[in-house]
């Protein structure tokens, strides 16, 4: 029994080494806001080298895609949210050298609402949003959104605060610009990808969200971009640092990285200094380990090489894809920090990403 | 009463006028009792045919076309742009992960029933019916994480096999419970006849026993296949979920792989009208997979069953 066992063990063991030979899977976890534009590049890279490379990417959460990476299930994460100083310790600890977070798109936050009689444009500042959220605006005829507003007629219905039950990126980048905008919100709340919410219900992730503000007049929330216009929610144009009122677009949103950024794109790019800039956004990052052989994830150096290629595709030439499905193209100064970063990861000390960027021709 | 009375002049008379009226009273209050039933039964009925209705109403648009069963899933953009996509990888690894599931569960299950049953005093037996419940009222989440720090975190990646055993762990408890029900009803007299034509113990449960408790154990497996097979958490973090037919046949088991269950749920919170189309075709088939399973080894039992005899 136990030598048919051995037998058929290394009869499967072979046949995965042959297979392994000729194609490739990866596997990546996390954001849910990035995932249609990861999975349309997925499709399209197995097309680009012949069905042979593909990309597996689940839609997790921010959190669930930082917590794989760090167990080292998956090859690469994917998060709104990155990585801080205790979880970069974390794994540098754990053998994974420098963890890079590259961004790969960028997300805008929208204040989404349900007013009857009251279309898309209704024009909020970063205070306004905050007294809202905070609790001390509670109707919409407050003199204070009147003023932003003086060609609209505001319904004199209470206001119903709804925000997400659970950790998500789309809260951290809304609760860190909130935190920028308002020392009262920066006293009393702060960022996170969950907080201590002083008002309102929850509803458990974008859809939940949507369904609650779309079912309850007077509601006002936060989702995605993406998700208010594929839904016909309604959503507020806002007053950026310069005093401009931005239109969510993603031109706008790819301006609010137009701003100086550290080498590690380690930034909430949130109240942006840009003048045009939309400043409710923040990148979308690709999680990778430093040392691609310290993850667990990935076995072989083929499974890393054609990682590497994928992520150079996905910042170069996959960006294209990005603008058709309603995602912001990364800036360039953005693809030049990208570079930087895959240059110095290594497969067991060989510079395997400088040799890929190389062949790419950058 | 009036039965036990001196007989009078009359009485018999006054008898068989009564009793018509006793006796429609029983018969009303017969009708009125098996009206109740009905009611009782409808009511049980609605919600489940509701819940057809419903589900193949929604979904039947989608798994009337050819590229759901051949086609994988790819991305949104896909839907949205009419491209060819479906669910044809999700129904495969389901079967992958569920059969392989059984495959575990069965052998362990009905053991561990037999165990109960046939050896009452065994000294593990308070142990493993105390083990046996646990794991029973578990929630199934746990049992994905127990699989994923068994499975998942030693191998590296999430896999259908690791879906698999947490599955196995869903459908133990229930294997070992039916089976130990229907093996008790079977009558001693049935084990005394082996062991007095000197079977040893395991050969009686064997070739007597359980063939006659067939059917009941069969039931027994169905009960735990299709509660096991409507469960999303633990596979969660175990098959994990592809959005493309897998290269290999081995990366079935060796890697990510999608199951209808935690599909259809991805599907529904999806933002993408397209996909909840495709989350109600999930439902659809996962809906005929349970009834298939059910009403066709229903078929083959009995059928089995009567030749035997």
């Amino acid at each position: 029994m136990r030598k048919m066992f051995t037998m058929i063990a290394a009869t499967l063991l072979a046949t995965a080494t042959i297979a392994s030979a000729q194609q490739v899977e990866l596997l990546g976890a996390g954001a849910t806001f990035p995932a249609p534009l990861v999975t349309s590049m997925a499709d399209e890279y197995r097309d680009v080298t012949d069905g042979r490379v593909t990309v597996n990417y689940q839609s997790i959460g921010s959190g669930g895609g930082i917590r794989q990476f760090t167990e080292q299930t998956v090859m690469f994460g994917m998060s709104e949210a990155f990585l801080n100083d205790d979880q970069l310790a974390a794994i540098a600890e754990a053998g994974g050298g420098i963890a890079f977070n590259l961004p790969i798109t960028l997300g805008d936050v929208v204040v989404t609402y349900n007013l009857p009689g009251v279309e898309t444009g209704l024009v909020f500042d970063g205070d306004t949003i905050a007294e809202i959220f905070l609790g001390n605006i509670t109707t919409w005829a407050d003199p204070q959104i009147a003023a932003l507003n003086p060609d609209v007629r505001l319904p004199p219905l209470p206001i119903t605060v709804v925000h997400r039950s659970d950790g998500s990126g789309t809260t951290n980048v809304f609760t860190n610009y909130l935190t920028k905008v308002s020392p009262a919100w920066n006293e009393r709340v702060g960022f996170a990808t969950s907080v201590n919410w002083p008002t309102g219900i929850g509803g458990n992730g974008n859809e939940g969200v949507a369904g609650v503000v779309q079912n309850t007049p007077g509601a006002i929330g936060y989702n995605s971009a993406v998700y208010a216009v594929l839904n016909d929610i309604a959503y507020g144009y806002v007053v950026n640092k310069s005093g401009n009122v931005i239109e969510p677009s993603l031109e706008a949103t790819s301006l609010a990285a137009d701003v100086p950024l550290p080498a590690d794109t380690r930034i909430l790019v949130t109240d942006t200094e840009a003048p045009e800039g939309y400043p409710i956004a923040g990148f979308a990052w690709m999680l990778m380990y430093e040392n691609l052989d310290a993850n667990n994830a990935i076995s072989t150096r083929t499974e890393a090489e054609e990682l590497l290629k994928f992520i150079v595709w996905a910042i170069t030439d996959g960006q294209d894809l990005a603008e058709p499905l309603a995602f912001s193209r990364i800036p360039a100064a953005v693809l030049q920090l990208n570079f930087d970063m895959i240059r110095q990861m290594k497969w067991q000390g060989e510079d395997l990403g400088a040799q890929v960027l190389a062949a790419a021709g950058y | 009463m009036a039965v036990t009375a001196p007989a009078a002049p009359g009485t018999l008379g006054r008898l068989a006028t009564v009793t018509p009226e006793n006796l429609r009273r029983r018969y009303r209050r017969d009708r009125l009792m098996i009206g109740l039933l009905v009611v009782a039964t409808t009511v049980v009925l609605v919600p489940l045919l509701i819940i057809v209705w419903y589900v193949v109403s929604n979904g039947i648009s989608a798994v009337l076309t050819a590229d759901f069963y051949t086609q994988d899933l790819g991305s949104p953009a896909r839907a949205l742009q009419g491209r060819p996509t479906g669910l044809g990888h999700t129904i495969l690894g389901t079967m992958v992960v569920d059969g392989l599931a059984l495959l575990i569960a069965v052998p362990i299950g009905v053991g561990a029933g037999i165990m109960l049953s046939e050896y009452p005093d065994h000294p593990l037996n308070p142990v493993l019916r105390i083990l046996n419940d646990t794991l029973n009222g578990m929630p199934a989440i746990l049992k994905g994480l127990l699989a994923f720090s068994l499975i998942v975190k030693p191998m590296g990646t999430f896999s259908g096999f690791s879906g698999a055993v947490a599955l196995a762990f869903v459908m133990l408890p229930i294997l070992a419970r039916a089976t130990e029900g229907v093996l008790r009803i079977i009558p001693w007299s049935i084990r005394e006849a082996g062991l007095a034509l000197g079977l040893p113990r395991w050969r009686v449960v064997l070739n007597t026993v359980l063939p006659a408790a067939r059917v009941g154990v069969v039931t027994g497996i169905l009960i735990a296949f299709a509660r096991a097979a409507g469960e999303a958490a633990p596979l969660l973090f175990t098959s994990f979920g592809n959005n493309f037919f897998s290269s290999t046949p081995l990366r079935y088991l060796m890697g990510p792989v999608d199951t209808l269950p935690a599909r259809l749920y991805s599907l529904a919170i999806s933002p993408y009208k397209e996909w909840h189309a495709m989350g109600w075709g999930a439902g659809v088939i996962l809906l005929v997979l349970v009834i298939v399973t059910f009403v066709g080894t229903r078929i083959v039992t009995r059928a089995r069953h009567t030749t035997d005899l």
